[in-house]
């Protein structure tokens, strides 16, 4: 014991504590942009890692190759079902598109708050500890991915960008715990409700949907979009699906749970999504405060 | 030659353990299931009682600050906590006797040990609001039997490398 605790080593633990909760403190406060040297840390890291990631992608890849081979039979008897009435929608959805068009040319409207140019990533990292639920992608700030921006699987919205460095970028997925969180939505329908996705419950894994409005019906199995009105996100990104309606805990406000359209486990690759429309920094971002939370649910 | 090989080892866990949290969280029968692959730090531990301490404890520094700046923004947490771990194992194996078993037993103990600092820490920051039942059955349990297995598989070769560098090293005319 005496060894141990000798002063000089008394005196180096207690200068590293003080260093040390000066360090956390630092990096624990709200920071829009990595530093220099934690830029290069990660770009080198990054570069690493993703030699290191891109061969197990392929052997995952030729493992999930073999599981959708043995799948063939039972699938393409589904999806035959299936074709006929896929014919009938893909039909329909031409016809609105093109009524869409026409449509806006009559009203002289280019812009739409729903184009979005996909950036292609792949994810080379998953935050090992996962006490906060990150991945790390391998475009960054030369590829023009910028902070905030909403990042998406093809079944569905997974997260937001919220670190970028000149080649790499670090996504908070949507089932972190982060309370600054917060993701504009609406529930499709005839007619749009909008709410905020804040929070992630744990226990039945689902995300929830607060500030919607008490007085409007809705009903559980309706698709939960993203509204394109936080300012960042293009609109009508499938976000999940209705699976309880209660009241918040002051009565005031309805409030859903939502089972997430897309898989937040074994991600590989991603798109990030760059609004087309100009983009502001509102709900999606980091600096709402109360105020424009109900500004935004007066919205129609 | 093999005197390169102690670091690179290290280096291949570091870049290996992401690789391995992709596929984690497991969902089995609808719950899910955490793997936490702590492989650096059990080869720290090992280099921490075979080899050197001190040299343990740079290279805890310097994987724990990449593994902060890269992963969790939290700079001073691993790097805090990596070297402290091996210091502890150095300390803890003067009392025991350094067979294979007892120093993976030993790593074992210490890699729960880092789990459970880690989880006070991301709940004192209020980053996580699982009760401790919740973390030792949903996060604990499968990472400490995935890690035990990992540990079982290669500690051998570990200290095989390890105990190769030390004989060199002591060959050497210094």
């Amino acid at each position: 014991m005496p060894q141990f605790f000798s002063n000089k080593r008394l005196i180096l633990l207690l200068v590293g504590v003080i260093f040390l909760v000066a360090l956390i403190s630092f990096s624990l406060r709200d920071r829009d942009n990595a530093s220099l040297p934690e830029q290069i840390i990660k770009d080198v890291v990054g570069f690493g890692q993703a030699i290191f990631s891109k061969p197990t992608q392929y052997i995952t890849g030729v493992f999930d190759n073999v599981d959708s081979l043995l799948n063939t039979y039972e699938e393409n008897k589904r999806l035959k079902g299936r074709l006929e009435e896929f014919a009938k929608l893909q039909a329909d959805v031409n016809d609105l598109a093109s009524e869409n068009t026409r449509l806006r040319e009559i009203v002289d409207k280019e812009e739409d708050l729903r184009e979005y140019d996909p950036i292609q990533a792949t994810v080379i990292a998953r935050n090992p500890d996962q006490w906060e639920e990150k991945v790390v992608l391998d475009k960054g700030e030369v590829h023009g991915v910028k902070v905030n921006m909403a990042v998406i699987t093809a079944r569905g919205l997974i997260g937001k960008v919220i670190l970028t460095t000149p080649f790499t970028s670090t996504v908070e997925l949507l089932s972190t715990q982060n309370p600054n969180y917060r993701v504009s939505a609406m529930v499709a329908g005839e007619k749009e409700v909008f709410g905020l996705i804040e929070g992630y419950d744990d226990e039945r894994k689902e995300l929830i949907l607060k500030r919607v409005d008490s007085n409007i019906e809705i009903k559980k199995g309706q698709k939960i979009l993203s509204s394109g009105l936080g300012g960042i996100f293009p609109k009508g990104i499938l976000i999940g699906e209705i699976t309880e309606v209660t009241t918040d805990d002051f009565g005031l406000t309805k409030m859903a749970y939502i089972k997430p359209a897309a898989e937040f486990a074994l991600l590989d690759h991603v798109m990030i999504a760059e609004r087309t429309m100009t983009t502001e920094d509102g709900t999606d971002g980091d600096t709402l405060n109360e105020d424009d939370s109900t500004e935004e649910e007066d919205a129609p | 030659m093999i005197r390169f090989v102690v670091p690179l080892i290290a280096i291949i866990l570091f870049y290996l353990e992401p690789v391995f949290g992709l596929f984690s969280p497991l969902e089995l029968n609808g719950e899910y299931r955490y793997l936490i692959p702590r492989f650096l730090i059990m080869y720290l531990i090992f280099i921490s009682i075979y080899y050197s301490r001190n040299r343990a404890m740079v290279y805890g520094l310097v994987f724990g600050v990449l593994y902060d700046v890269f992963f969790i923004d939290i700079i001073g947490l691993y790097s805090f906590l990596y070297p402290l771990i091996c210091l502890i194992a150095s300390f803890i194996v003067k009392y025991i006797h350094q067979h294979l078993l007892v120093t993976t037993t030993l790593s074992l103990v210490l890699v729960a040990l880092l789990e459970f600092a880690l989880y006070y820490f991301f709940s004192l920051i209020g980053l996580t609001d699982i009760s401790l039942s919740v973390f030792v059955f949903e996060r604990l349990l499968p990472t400490m039997i995935a890690n035990s297995i990992f540990l079982i598989m290669l500690g051998w070769a570990f200290k095989y490398v390890i105990s190769a560098r030390l004989i060199q090293r002591l060959n050497q005319p210094s």
